[in-house]
C-alpha cells in the first residue's frame, strides 16, 4: 500500500520529464546522426557521424575553447568574491548586515536576468560611468573584443548570487563553535577560517564552481545580448546553426555535444572532486 | 606580524564583500537612474534633466503590452503545473525508505542542467513531429520542464524538518498515507511551495532560450521583444522596463520576508545540486 502512494505521487512528474524532456533530447540525438540536405527541412536517408566530425575541427573548436575559457574565469572570480560574500551572510556579528546581504542575494535571484543584463550594458558598455574601470581589464571600451569583457561582467552577474546562496549553506551547516574552539587554542580570526573553516567547506567550494561553470557554458542570453556578435559561444552557434541555415542535424550535433559536456562538469567533475577531496 | 596579518585578511575580505556588493548594485542603479532620462537618445551619464517619457513609451508600445501579457499567462500556468508536480515529487521524495530516493531525485533535478537551448530545440523537433504548433502549447511545456527541479527542490527543502514518524503518528491513528501527507506534510510544507512557485514565476517570466525556439511571430513573450530590441538598437525603453522589473522585484522580496522570512527563503531556494 505504501509503495502505492510513492509511485501514484512520483509519476506525474516522471512521466512528464520522459515526455517533454527525455524523448525529445532522445529524439534529438537520433537527428544529429542524420546527414544534412542543403535547403531541405527534412533530414536525408541513413546515419552519419559527420556532424559530430565537423566539431572537431579547429574551426570550431575555438568556440568550445572560447566558452570554456570565459566559463572558467567567471566561476573562478564568482568563488572570490562569492566566498567572503556568504561569510559575511553567515558570521557577520551585525544582524542587518546578515539580513542585508541574504535579501541582496536572494533578490538578484529572482530578479529578471534581462534587465541585469541591459543594465550591465548601460553601465559598463562604452557610453557608461564604469567604462573607464572596464577598460582596465584590457581592451579599450570601443574595442570590438571589449565585448568579451561585457560578456564576461554579465555571467558574472548571474553566477555571483547562486554561489553565494550556496556557500550560505555550506557555512551554515559549519558550527562557529569549530572557529571558537580554534580562537581559544591562540589562533586569530583569519587563521581559524582558513586553516579549519575552508578545508571544511571544500566539497561546498568546489561544486559551487562547477554549477557556476556550466551555468556560464550553458547560457545563451549574456553572448547573445551582450556579445555584439563577436563572442560567440556554443549555445548561440547551436541557436545560428538552426535559425539562419536551417541544418537541424547539425544543430542537433552541438546540442548533443554541449549537454554531455554540461553533464560531465555537473557530475563527472564533482565525482571526481569527492575523490580527491575526502570530507 | 601574526596580528597585522590577521588585520591584512580582514580587510582584504570586507573589501571582497564591499566590492562584489558595488558591482551587484551599481549597474542597477545606474540603468534607474537612466530609465528617467529626457534625452530622445541614449547620451553619456548622468542624465541633465529628467522625465517620464520612456515609461510612456513602454505603456503605448503594442508588441510590449501584448508580450508582457502572454509572459504574465504563461508564468502562471507553467508555475501551477511545475508546483503541482513538484509538491507531490517531493512528498514521495521526504520518505527516507523509498528505494532509489537518490537517482529519482536527481532524475527531478536533471533539467537544471540541460542547457535551455537544447530543452527549446529539441521540444521543437519533438512537437513539429507530433503535429503540436500551437506557440503557447509549446511554450508551457518548455516552461514547465525547466521550472519542475526548482519547485521540487524549494518543497524538499521545507519538509526536511518534518519527521517520518509524525506521518505515523497519523496513519496508526487512522488515518490514510494520503490523508496523513495531506495533513502534517503539506501544511509543513507551506513556506517551500510558495517559494517554490514565486520562482517558477520568475524563472518562466524571464525565460529566453526556451521561448526563442517555441515562440512564433505572433505569439512573442516580453523577454523575446525585449532582447529582439535590445538587439537592434539600445533605447531606453527597456531601461524603464528593467526599473518597473527592479520594483516588482523588491515587492516580491518584501512580500516573500513577510510570509516566509528571508532566512529561510535563503535556504529552500539558495540549495541547489
Amino acid at each position: 500500500m505504501k509503495r502505492g502512494i510513492h509511485l501514484w505521487l512520483l509519476a506525474p512528474g516522471l512521466l512528464l520529464l520522459a515526455m517533454l524532456m527525455g524523448g525529445p533530447v532522445a529524439l534529438l540525438a537520433l537527428e544529429s546522426l542524420k546527414p544534412f540536405i542543403p535547403g531541405s527541412m527534412r533530414p536525408g536517408e541513413g546515419w552519419t557521424l559527420a556532424h559530430y566530425r565537423e566539431l572537431l575541427q579547429p574551426a570550431y573548436l575555438v568556440y568550445f575553447w572560447e566558452t570554456f575559457r570565459i566559463g572558467l574565469i567567471v566561476s573562478t572570480l564568482s568563488l572570490l568574491l562569492g566566498a567572503p560574500l556568504a561569510f559575511a551572510a553567515v558570521r557577520s556579528p551585525r544582524a542587518a548586515v546578515r539580513k542585508g546581504l541574504l535579501a541582496l542575494l536572494v533578490g538578484l535571484l529572482v530578479m529578471s536576468l534581462i534587465a541585469r543584463l541591459y543594465a550591465i550594458e548601460m553601465a559598463w558598455g562604452s557610453l557608461g560611468p564604469l567604462a573607464p574601470l572596464g577598460a582596465l581589464l584590457g581592451f579599450a571600451p570601443r574595442h570590438p573584443r571589449y565585448a568579451e569583457v561585457l560578456v564576461g561582467i554579465g555571467l558574472l552577474h548571474f553566477t555571483l548570487p547562486v554561489v553565494a546562496l550556496m556557500l550560505v549553506g555550506t557555512f551554515r551547516a559549519l558550527s562557529p563553535r569549530l572557529e571558537e574552539a580554534a580562537a581559544s587554542l591562540g589562533a586569530t580570526r583569519s587563521d581559524a577560517v582558513v586553516s579549519i573553516l575552508l578545508p571544511l567547506a571544500a566539497p561546498g567550494l568546489v561544486s559551487a564552481f562547477l554549477v557556476a561553470l556550466a551555468m556560464c557554458i550553458s547560457n545563451f542570453v549574456a553572448p547573445l545580448v551582450l556579445g555584439r556578435g563577436v563572442v560567440v559561444f556554443t549555445t548561440s552557434l547551436m541557436y545560428t546553426r538552426f535559425a539562419d541555415i536551417g541544418n537541424y542535424p547539425s544543430g542537433a550535433a552541438i546540442g548533443i555535444t554541449m549537454l554531455i559536456l554540461a553533464f560531465l562538469v555537473v557530475y563527472g567533475l564533482s565525482a571526481l572532486a569527492r575523490r580527491l577531496v575526502p570530507r | 606580524m601574526k596580528v597585522a596579518l590577521d588585520l591584512a585578511a580582514r580587510t582584504l575580505a570586507r573589501l571582497a564583500v564591499l566590492a562584489a556588493v558595488l558591482f551587484l548594485l551599481v549597474p542597477l542603479l545606474v540603468a534607474c537612474l537612466l530609465s528617467f532620462d529626457d534625452r530622445s537618445f541614449l547620451g553619456a551619464f548622468p542624465p541633465q534633466q529628467f522625465s517620464l517619457r520612456w515609461y510612456r513609451a513602454f505603456a503605448s508600445n503594442p508588441t510590449y503590452l501584448d508580450g508582457l501579457l502572454i509572459s504574465l499567462q504563461l508564468g502562471l500556468v507553467a508555475a501551477l503545473i511545475a508546483t503541482t508536480l513538484g509538491t507531490l515529487g517531493a512528498l514521495a521524495l521526504m520518505d527516507p525508505r523509498l528505494a532509489g530516493r537518490d537517482a529519482l531525485e536527481a532524475v527531478f533535478l536533471s533539467p537544471k542542467f540541460v542547457p535551455t537551448v537544447v530543452i527549446g530545440f529539441s521540444l521543437l523537433v519533438f512537437t513539429a513531429r507530433l503535429g503540436i504548433f500551437d506557440p503557447f502549447t509549446r511554450l508551457v511545456m518548455g516552461h514547465v520542464v525547466i521550472t519542475l527541479p526548482f519547485t521540487l527542490r524549494a518543497v524538499l527543502a521545507s519538509l526536511i524538518g518534518v519527521k517520518r514518524s509524525q506521518i505515523e503518528a497519523a496513519i496508526s491513528l487512522g488515518a490514510s498515507e494520503a490523508r496523513a501527507l495531506w495533513d502534517v506534510a503539506v501544511p509543513a510544507a507551506r513556506s517551500g511551495i510558495v517559494a517554490g512557485a514565486a520562482m517558477a514565476f520568475v524563472l518562466s517570466f524571464d525565460e529566453v532560450a526556451v521561448s526563442l525556439f517555441l515562440s512564433d511571430a505572433f505569439t512573442q513573450t516580453l523577454p523575446i521583444a525585449l532582447v529582439a530590441e535590445m538587439r537592434a538598437n539600445l533605447n531606453l525603453t527597456i531601461a524603464a522596463v528593467s526599473t518597473v522589473f527592479l520594483a516588482a522585484t523588491l515587492l516580491l522580496l518584501l512580500l516573500l520576508d513577510r510570509t516566509i522570512g528571508i532566512e529561510r527563503l535563503a535556504g529552500d531556494v539558495g540549495a541547489r545540486g
